[in-house]
């Protein structure tokens, strides 16, 4: 027999089981562990976006990476695609290519040229050719070509090859070619020459079809351009499109001519650093601006626009960049942006001119007499006179990017002016891509400003309403009613927004002016009327029900409005037609004439009224969580101190709950700020920057939306976009925080009455 | 909350008439609230359910200059419009169909030109596979040994078969050629990573080619029957049409049918919309693979939501020191909520497709690269996302179910021996489960009802596969899906033929707000019920 269990207990029994400890002690480790990853998971979010953005913001990074020699002095240097083998072209019947990694020698042989000497020469990266102009007065060029080499699959060194094109003799004038430029696009050409008498000519070239052979290239004009400069020719530069063509003289002034099938004609001077002789002038990238520098170093960029709408478009100084120092210039421009490469003396920058920012400043190793950037833009060749050249990669992924890109105003090429401007993707290869998001915030506010301006006082009324003189029976449902509003998938109104309610807004805005003014006027109205009724007939009637009775009022109040809108619109809003003084009553006509702003029909006025749905279930359900928790005991003192309802409300509810309202106000804009698929399918997604209640905006979030899945990985586009997301999410979480914090200092303060 | 008797501080109307009609103005707004929340539901019930039911088919006798143009349709819109004078003119939208004919489905009229309208009893819609529906009468059927009149019977006959037909030849299709073109691109790979030898591949292809002649004969055989009888229709203005019978879908008499008889319509209009696949550019047919993905996705992002948001809440309530740096932590969670989804559909795309699909296509799908398997948007990644989106609002609605279980209830448990652990599992979660429940079933209305960040991660709008299916491995977590919410969109912003597709919008509108509002009033009764058993349970 064992001994007596209540008597002499087995002290095992009071002992926890170890399998309940280790697993008690394994499950605490768990969560810990998997909550706090959770919530660093969660943080993590917004470590990862700001990843992507960092790298917008460093500056180029330029690393030497090869040197080589050649015996030839360098007139024009260029360089393949890949920027393996650049070559030498001194001006003579041979071109030197020396292979950049082992700095192996190679010669071409340009042929015709025995026995002429090459009086002129100038080089076009973008083509890789060569215009020539000779001693015994003919022109031409010469196209440098180089071919991938492949071994096993794999990309290994490259082949040079040299197409002559044919040759042309001068007509109008005699002697050696002193300058030349060359500029080609395709099918229109442009030869500008300058002969040792002094003269300019033009020439265009084209393709001539014969009969036999196919195409031809011939001379198609040649246009004596002398009398139109006035004095020494000192530079000459044709555009890549091969119809412009800048020259200038010794005194620092340039002319600009414009050549196209009509002829040559001069459409501008213009005296640039005012005076001081040019040292340089190239297009860039588009041909739309070029850079000039002035004897002291100093660098501006000037492009074609339009001063006004109609005017023609003419060279402008659009941006001014910082001195490159005293020495012979050297200038390189990139063939796939808009950077260029630009220095004087040892000294070597790499600039952009969209933003005019430097990338990149240092210091050459050689005299550079000659530079060129390869056609992808990742590296860049310099040599000197002794032959002398090296190799510099470039490590400057997004070179348009930048503080004053996103945030200030810009010079875009062919703008009238600095703006705030966003329009990443373009049509063709040399767009220059506009990346402020000064117009998406902007719209993004706008479009919160609009919905925002409803939704207030609306919620805050119904919050007023519910929280003070609602019987608490009736707030059980329609507090919930209200917050189920909330919960609406915000495509479905996008899409009420767009399909529905735009179309039919857009004939009605006079209606709609009057419903803002009648519907709440008649509400005043019932009750003021309300209120002179008998106090014996008024007695019957529990409060908390006026809600309901203003129903009727309003929608008649609704009716009379919507019903009067075209009545209104004939008396104030008439369009007279100018070519014919008709007259229309129509307020979408009448408003671009009277404010010469424009009428879109999705506008923000619908946007207004739609995003009231979203927003106002949010501020109505916090700001009535406030006013209800106002100690009940300040109200009841109110009341027993004489205050009528409505004082009792004014004076002691809403100033013990402006904090909490207030967090329903930040709460609010925070949810109409991240608002996307609304403000995609509503708000037409121009990006304007201005506050015309008839337009339409483009948003941060639904811009995110839109363009996202379009921007190649890794791109400034898409890194930009990244920018945005954190703008977005900055803005909410500051709300939203601030928010939070007055929510909890007001609970406090409560606590304590 | 105040209790009931608080709410009766202002019992009577008031006897001052100070500031009275601010109070008036007060009702009127939450009067204007109440009203625009349920007049959206009722505008979406009502145009959403219109969109199914079958309306009469009118001939329209209309001026064109001086001589007058027969057109059949029904009225879909009566709207207002501004002529050159300025003037509003109603204007009549209707629907005639026949878009093989007259290249666009709709037409305005003006009122003003209608010279006459009648509703002729033998009318006809025609649902057909291609062009939408037709409106004409039925003239005869015609197969290779002629005409014969057309009846109700036949008709309905001859839509029968053609069913069955087309089930199969889509049966064969879809699951048996689907099955032999997936093995083919597998035997690819395989080849490509050097899994097989290439002569086994080569007979293996050649058996699956083989197998793949046969069932495409299968198939056009069955396609080529039903091309062989035609029913002829006359539209309109006269003209006679034919139909191949495996294109005519339905038959519906609008004119002579009665109140049930077009209930019943609608019902089975609704039908086919929630189970058939969209046609026509999602402009006909039905939206069931936005049913499965929205359904499936969201699914799967609770499933990821759930376990991760009430480990973290249990942490933070049970488990992590209250202090200030958990009232931060706290802060931050509940702001979460409150960050644009938007925001989450880059991270989802920069992270989970960019970063993560592009590592595992690296390290387990080398074979079919540059083709991305998971480094491009999918189900999984578009869940995963939501999953991050909604975590907030299960963290928050757990933690508020662990703070509502009583303190005493807790103690009682620790002084009955039982361990932390014990108690949370025995205790403490049972009792908070309807409100973890509640969180939830929150999250998934609110994940059902994003868009915006799926449009980044995942959405098309035309998956020809469904994420799960009977090829092996049946569940393909990589592959892009339809959604309800970006169907809307879609259907709405980016269709060809809006018009067409304005019905559809809405009827998807109601659908997707149906399935969203129905998780919410859930949460909401699981609330209420909540707070009653507390209110009794607490000591």
């Amino acid at each position: 027999m064992s001994p007596d269990p209540a008597n002499n207990p087995d002290p095992k029994r009071f002992e926890v089981s170890r399998a309940t400890l280790w697993f008690d002690r394994f499950m605490g480790w768990a969560i810990r562990f998997g909550g706090i990853g959770v919530i660093i998971a969660v943080f993590g979010i917004f470590w990862f976006i700001g990843k992507e953005v960092i790298p917008l913001f460093k500056p180029g990074a330029v690393v030497k990476a090869a040197a080589v020699k050649s015996d030839t002095a360098p007139v024009i240097l260029g360089v393949d695609e890949w920027g393996e083998m650049p070559f030498f072209y001194p001006g003579g019947n041979k071109v030197v290519f020396v292979d950049g990694e082992s700095g192996a020698r190679s010669e071409l042989e340009v042929p015709g040229l025995e026995g002429v000497k090459v009086t002129a020469s100038s080089y076009d990266p973008l083509r890789r050719r060569i215009a020539l102009g000779l001693e015994d007065g003919r022109v031409g060029s010469f196209i440098v070509a180089y071919e991938r080499l492949f071994v096993d699959g794999e990309a290994k060194g490259v082949k040079p090859s040299i197409t002559v094109e044919p040759w042309f003799t001068l007509k109008n004038a005699s002697g050696a070619v002193t300058a030349i430029s060359y500029g080609d696009a395709g099918s229109a050409r442009i030869m500008a020459v300058k002969t040792a008498a002094g003269k300019v000519e033009v020439i265009r070239l084209g393709l001539k079809g014969g009969l036999v052979g196919g195409k031809k290239l011939s001379v198609l004009a040649e246009v004596d351009i002398t009398p139109e400069i006035r004095g020494e020719v000192a530079l000459l530069r044709a555009s890549q499109n091969g119809q412009m063509l800048l020259v200038a003289d010794q005194t620092g002034k340039v002319s600009y001519f414009l050549a196209d099938s009509s002829g040559v004609t001069k459409r501008q001077e213009f005296t640039p650093f005012g005076g001081i002789g040019l040292e340089q002038m190239d297009f860039l990238f588009g041909g739309v601006s070029a850079i000039l520098t002035a004897e002291d170093g100093s660098q501006e960029q000037w492009s074609l626009y339009r001063k006004n709408e109609e005017d023609e478009r003419l060279f402008g100084m659009t941006k001014t960049f910082p001195n490159i120092g005293d020495g012979p210039v050297t200038f390189a421009k990139s063939q796939r942006n808009r950077t260029f490469l630009t220095g004087a003396g040892r000294t070597l920058s790499i600039r952009h001119s969209t933003s005019g920012a430097v990338r990149w400043e240092g210091e050459a190793d050689i005299d550079p007499a000659a530079a060129i950037l390869d056609a992808k833009g990742e590296s860049f060749w310099i040599a000197s006179e002794t032959g002398e050249a090296r190799r510099f990669e470039i490590k400057d992924h997004h070179p348009d990017a930048g503080v004053q890109a996103f945030f200030g105003r810009v010079w875009y090429e062919g703008g009238a002016g600095p703006v705030y401007q966003w329009q990443s993707t373009g049509g063709s290869d040399d767009f220059e891509a506009k990346l402020s998001l000064v117009p998406l915030i902007f719209g993004s506010l706008k479009g919160t400003a609009y919905a925002l301006l409803f939704a207030i006082p609306v919620a805050l009324l119904a919050a007023v309403f519910s929280a003070a003189f609602l019987p608490a029976d009736v707030k059980r449902i329609v507090k919930p009613t209200m917050e189920i509003m909330s919960s609406l998938p915000s495509v479905v109104l996008g899409f009420l927004a767009g399909l529905w309610l735009a179309p039919i807004l857009s004939d009605r805005v006079p209606s709609v002016m009057m419903l803002v003014i009648l519907v709440p006027l008649s509400a005043l109205l019932t009750g003021y009327l309300w209120c002179r009724l008998p106090l014996a007939f008024r007695n019957r009637f529990e409060g908390g029900n006026e809600w309901m009775i203003v129903i009727p009022f309003l929608a008649l109040a609704a009716a009379i409005g919507w019903l009067s809108g075209p009545v209104v619109e004939k008396i104030f809003f008439v369009y007279t037609e100018p070519g014919t003084g008709k007259k229309i009553a129509d307020f979408s006509l009448w408003w671009p004439q009277a404010t010469g702003t424009s009428f879109q029909q999705r506008n923000s006025l619908v946007l207004g009224f739609i995003m009231g749905f979203a927003v106002i279930p949010v501020i109505f359900t916090i700001a009535e969580d406030a006013l209800s928790n106002v100690p009940k005991n300040l109200t009841a003192a109110a009341s027993a101190l004489g205050a009528n309802r409505w004082q009792v409300v004014w004076t002691v509810m809403l100033p013990v709950a402006s904090s909490g309202i207030f967090s329903a106000l930040m709460i609010g804009f925070g949810r109409a700020v991240g608002e996307t698929m609304i403000m995609v399918m509503a708000t037409g997604n121009t990006p304007l920057t201005e506050w015309n209640l008839f337009s339409g905006m483009r948003t941060l979030s639904a811009n995110l939306a839109v363009e996202l899945p379009e921007a190649p990985v890794g791109s400034t586009h898409y890194r930009t976009l990244f920018l945005g997301a954190i703008v977005l999410f900055a803005m909410t979480f500051v709300m939203n925080t601030i928010a939070e914090i007055l929510r909890q200092r007001l609970r406090e303060k409560n606590k304590l009455v | 909350m105040p209790a009931d008797t608080e709410n009766e501080r202002f019992a009577t109307t008031g006897r001052s008439r100070k500031g009275e009609p601010l109070v008036w103005l007060t009702a009127a707004g939450l009067a204007v609230g109440v009203i625009m929340a349920l007049g959206l539901f009722l505008l979406i019930l009502v145009k959403g359910a219109a969109s199914f039911w079958p309306k009469r088919i009118e001939l329209f006798e209309v001026k064109r200059g001086e001589t007058t143009e027969m057109i059949a349709g029904y009225v879909t819109q009566t709207q207002e419009r501004k002529d050159a004078e300025g003037k509003l003119v109603e204007e009549l939208q209707i629907f005639r169909g026949n878009k093989d004919v007259s290249g666009e489905a709709f037409l305005y009229l003006d009122v003003r030109d209608i010279v006459s309208r009648s509703v002729p009893e033998n009318l006809l819609l025609f649902e057909r596979l291609t062009y939408g529906p037709a409106i004409g009468e039925a003239v005869a059927i015609e197969t290779k040994d002629g005409r014969t009149e057309a009846s109700g019977d036949i008709l309905d006959e001859l839509i029968h078969k053609s069913e069955e037909t087309r089930a199969k030849a889509l049966h064969i299709e879809r699951k048996q050629i689907g099955k032999i073109s997936a093995e083919m691109e597998q035997i690819g790979y395989d080849l490509k990573a050097k899994r097989i030898s290439e002569e086994n591949a080569a007979a293996r292809k050649a058996e699956l080619e083989k197998d793949f002649t046969k069932l495409k004969a299968e198939a056009d055989k069955l396609n080529d029957g039903m091309a062989a009888t035609n029913v002829i229709y006359k539209i309109a203005d006269g003209r006679e049409r034919s139909l191949p019978s495996g294109q005519l879908l339905s038959v519906y008499t609008p004119n002579t049918t009665g109140f049930f008889g077009r209930l019943g319509e609608a019902l089975r209009r609704a039908w086919h919309f929630l189970k058939e696949d969209p046609r026509e550019a999602n402009t006909e047919g039905g939206v069931f693979p936005a049913i499965f993905g929205t359904v499936v996705m969201t699914l799967v992002m609770s499933l990821f939501v759930t376990p991760f948001g009430v480990i973290a809440a249990i942490y933070l309530r049970e488990y992590a020191k209250q202090g200030l740096m958990v009232r931060i932590v706290r802060i931050c969670v509940n702001n979460l909520a409150g960050v644009p989804s938007i925001v989450f559909g880059v991270f989802g795309l920069a992270f989970f497709v960019y970063f993560v699909g592009a590592g595992i296509d690296q390290t387990f799908y080398s074979e079919k690269l540059p083709t991305p398997t998971f480094g491009t948007p999918g189900i999984l990644w578009a869940s995963l996302t939501l999953a991050l989106l909604t975590l907030p609002v299960v963290i928050v609605a757990t933690e508020e179910a662990l703070s509502a279980v009583p303190r005493g209830v807790r103690e009682a448990a620790l002084a009955c021996g039982a361990s932390k652990w014990q108690t949370i599992q025995r205790i403490v979660l049972p009792a908070s489960l309807p409100g973890i429940l509640t969180g939830v079933i929150l999250a998934m209305a609110r994940g059902a009802g994003e868009v915006a960040p799926l449009m980044l991660v995942g959405v098309v709008k035309l998956a020809p596969t469904l994420p799960i299916d009977g090829i092996a491995p049946f569940i393909h977590a990589e592959r892009k899906f339809m959604h309800l919410g970006f169907h809307i969109y879609d259907l709405g912003f980016q269709s060809p033929d809006a018009e067409a597709a304005k019905p559809f919008v809405y009827a998807t509108a109601l659908l997707l707000i149906i399935v969203v509002v129905t998780l919410n009033l859930t949460a909401i009764i699981i609330r209420n019920r909540l707070k009653k058993r507390f209110a009794v349970s607490s000591f």
